[in-house]
């Protein structure tokens, strides 16, 4: 097994371009969460989301999600100073769920009123979650082993997982991976069906919260081989020290009420890295902040590292819950903590839960210096994963 | 680059249901000695397209637990079924779940808009909304068989089949997993059979189900498993192609790395996930000539009998592990060509997705 770091660090989030913008934002407890106005929320009850502010990267004819993944993609890469060479044989691995759904969407909209839409062939190819990697590797000369996750809302995080993976066990020295996912008709609908969408910015944590915030983002990180990076002479941002996933296999929708699969992940997280419990300094929440997540996820971590043993928080206050690009551009907040020696606060965590036993840093950054922490993040269909992060 | 060890994977169990095939490597052995073409038909718009009769998932899931499940996570599971009842595998000894679908469940997600369009949001179902995410039929298959590893669902087009059973063999050969149900899905809703006609994909589409169980050999063994076939080597690379679209490029370490690991120098036979569509078949021709020379490699693709869906790559895996028990590779027509040897699963995608898979007896 090969030590995997991580070398380039690349994000379009609801703060706007780039991985400074976003930890920005992140530092200073903003909260993105606004009205909508990618789509038509008349008649719903929440019509609020964290929308990218300005997509750039490219040209208008690709998807929004297309758009938001090249930006992302190429700010990682141009970080890590990787030449068409290591790209040529670098993997690619996207966590997707949306794909170019809002596209398809406009034209199935569109269809149903009985009208033929321009563009609709260029719609529908870019449709499919794979059309995101598709699209990267072909811009940016990826050539080596390519893969779409979709594990639901773990999407992005389940990349980087599996990223590491190909590199730990030799088949790639440097890999490109990350989550993406634009704001669709269908998330934002589906959830409100569901009634797990507060009418207010979310309150992750909360005694009062009353649901999520949706968002939408992307974030892509280069996974490098210890060794290569070295010959390469690259500084890395952080090692990505281990991971656990795990399946509830317990109901489509709902966490196992106990979080069993979740603190099986988190242990499988330790294991792998080599890493005690009490090393651990920082858990970046899934923290969705509907009543059901965050107490099941709040004792699964007192669970397996004891109530109160570390800072918990969870940047979805700041930038709504971006499905397919949560887990990745978590990742990455949770890698800024360790280099910035700050953790994110939850933005808008008034009055914490008595039975959330953890320090869950209310609304303001807490300079802390740590070594280790975690990032998680859960799915529909129980799809657990802990990512753990080593200061480099 | 240094390979690390890799640990022999073979196949234990196999699950297949689709129009020509519905039942463990039996069923699927005695299609193979004959395979015949399976009627096609236009039900509900399109080209003609081989479709599962009406009538086949009801005798496999029980009534009570059907109505709780999309048609495609029904055929998930009946495939899944077979292939770890015939593995004899207790799940709670630790098993994982690849699966690879190249559209998922777009008949609820297609409901699911219907019904905002039709009411409003008052039309919108809780129940269908999860459907919508592509990962639904490996949650709904991690509950029904008891399957508490990773679970994963890989998308591509064209050989998410290839892909799941080649991600899966690299999570054994690595020791990261003991045993893992791998395969491909996919139904073919009236509506997406006309986007797919309308973007110039004119292969033979079909639908149905093909998962395998994959295990570490000497965990195998240790438990008496009956070994159905051994995958040598999996690799999979990019080509670059535009989304949806057929590219030009045919230089992919893909074919050459699965080879290496099998400790092969090339294949003695071949199945090919041509199926029809003819500017991407054409591509893969010249991806095939450019890895393999001049040598004639008997080849042959199930993909014009039975349709192309995912599951096909995930059925190519299995009847290239019978073709390498039997000795005979399947000839579209009628008849077999007597083979010997290990024979390479190969599967390239529009998108360029490239995945290249070494089947040996066990």
């Amino acid at each position: 097994m090969r030590r995997v770091l991580v070398t380039g660090l690349g994000a379009v989030s609801p703060f706007g371009a780039g991985v400074k913008t976003y930890w920005a934002g992140l530092a200073a407890g903003t909260c993105a969460i606004r009205p909508l106005s990618l789509i038509d929320a008349t008649g719903f009850r929440c019509r609020i989301a964290a929308e990218v502010p300005d997509v750039g990267a490219g040209s208008a004819r690709r998807s929004r999600a297309d758009r938001l993944a090249l930006g992302a993609a190429a700010e990682a890469l141009e970080d890590a100073g990787l030449g068409a060479a290591d790209r040529a044989n670098a993997a690619l691995v996207v966590g997707a769920v949306g794909g170019g759904m809002l596209e398809a969407e406009s034209w199935y909209w569109a269809r149903a009123r009985g009208e033929r839409p321009p563009r609709w062939a260029a719609s529908l190819r870019a449709m499919l979650p794979a059309a995101h990697a598709e699209a990267l590797a072909h811009r940016l000369g990826l050539g080596g082993p390519r893969h779409t996750v979709v594990t639901a809302c773990s999407s992005g995080a389940v990349a980087l997982a599996e990223a590491a993976e190909l590199i730990a066990d030799g088949v790639v020295d440097v890999a490109l991976a990350g989550g993406v996912d634009a704001v669709t008709r269908m998330c934002f609908m589906g959830f409100n069906a569901l009634k797990l969408l507060d009418p207010e910015p979310c309150r992750p944590f909360d005694r009062d919260r009353r649901g999520m915030s949706i968002g939408e983002g992307a974030a892509f990180v280069v996974l490098e081989a210890a060794e290569h990076a070295r010959a390469r002479g690259v500084r890395p941002h952080a090692e990505l020290a281990g991971h656990g996933t795990t399946t509830d296999a317990y109901h489509v929708t709902a966490p196992q009420p106990e979080g069993e699969g979740m603190a099986r992940a988190m242990r499988a997280a330790l294991v792998a890295g080599g890493v005690a419990p009490d090393a651990i300094g920082y858990a970046n929440a899934h923290g969705t902040a509907t009543p059901q997540n965050d107490r099941i996820e709040a004792r699964a971590i007192a669970q397996v590292f004891g109530a109160g043993r570390l800072l918990v928080s969870s940047t979805k206050s700041m930038i709504g819950h971006t499905m397919a690009a949560a887990g990745s551009l978590e990742a990455v907040a949770t890698i800024l903590a360790l280099t910035h020696e700050t953790i994110p606060p939850t933005a808008s965590l008034l009055t914490p839960d008595p039975e959330v036993e953890f320090d869950c840093v209310p609304r303001v950054a807490r300079e802390r210096a740590v070594e280790h922490a975690i990032s998680n993040s859960f799915g529909f269909g129980g799809q657990n994963i802990t990512l753990l992060f080593r200061r480099a | 680059m240094p390979q690390l060890q890799r640990r022999e994977v073979v196949i234990t169990g196999v699950g297949v249901v689709n129009a020509a095939v519905v039942g463990a490597s039996p069923a699927l052995g005695a299609w193979l000695r004959e395979p015949r073409p399976v009627a096609r038909s236009r039900a509900g718009g399109g080209r003609p397209a081989v479709r599962l009769p009406e009538g086949t998932l009801a005798g496999l899931i029980d009534p009570d637990e059907a109505r709780r499940l999309a048609r495609v996570c029904r055929l998930t599971i009946a495939a899944a079924r077979f292939a770890v009842a015939e593995a004899g595998l207790d799940p709670a000894a630790g098993l994982g779940i690849v699966v690879g679908s190249e559209l998922g469940d777009f008949t609820s997600t297609i409901a699911f808009a219907d019904g905002y369009l039709a009411r409003g949001p008052a039309g919108l179902s809780a129940l269908l909304f999860p459907n919508t995410v592509m990962n639904t039929m490996a949650a709904t298959t991690a509950i029904a068989v008891a399957a508490r590893e990773r679970t994963l669902t890989l998308n591509v087009p064209t050989v998410a089949g290839e892909l799941a059973i080649a991600r899966a063999t690299a999570a054994v050969a690595s020791g990261r997993a003991d045993a893992v149900l791998a395969g491909g899905v996919d139904e073919l809703d009236p509506l997406v059979a006309e986007m797919l006609d309308a973007l110039g994909d004119d292969g033979v589409r079909g639908e149905g189900a093909t998962f395998l169980v994959l295990e570490a050999e000497r965990v195998a063994r240790a438990r008496g498993a009956r070994v159905l076939g051994r995958i040598a080597g999996a690799a999979w690379r990019s080509l670059p192609a535009r989304p949806w679209g057929v590219g030009r490029g045919v230089a992919s370490r893909a074919i050459a790395e699965a080879l290496a690991q099998a400790g092969r120098e090339a294949p003695d036979w071949l199945y090919a996930s041509a199926s029809g569509d003819a500017t991407r078949d054409a591509w893969e021709s010249r991806v095939l000539s450019a890895a393999l020379g001049s040598r004639r490699v008997p080849s042959v693709s199930l993909g014009a009998l039975i349709g192309h869906h995912a599951g096909l790559g995930a059925l190519h895996v299995a009847a290239a592990a019978w073709t390498a028990r039997v000795g005979l590779l399947p000839a579209i027509g009628g008849g077999a060509e007597r083979v010997a040897g290990g024979g390479l699963v190969h599967g390239l995608g529009r998108g360029g997705g490239h995945v290249a898979l070494i089947v040996e007896a066990a």
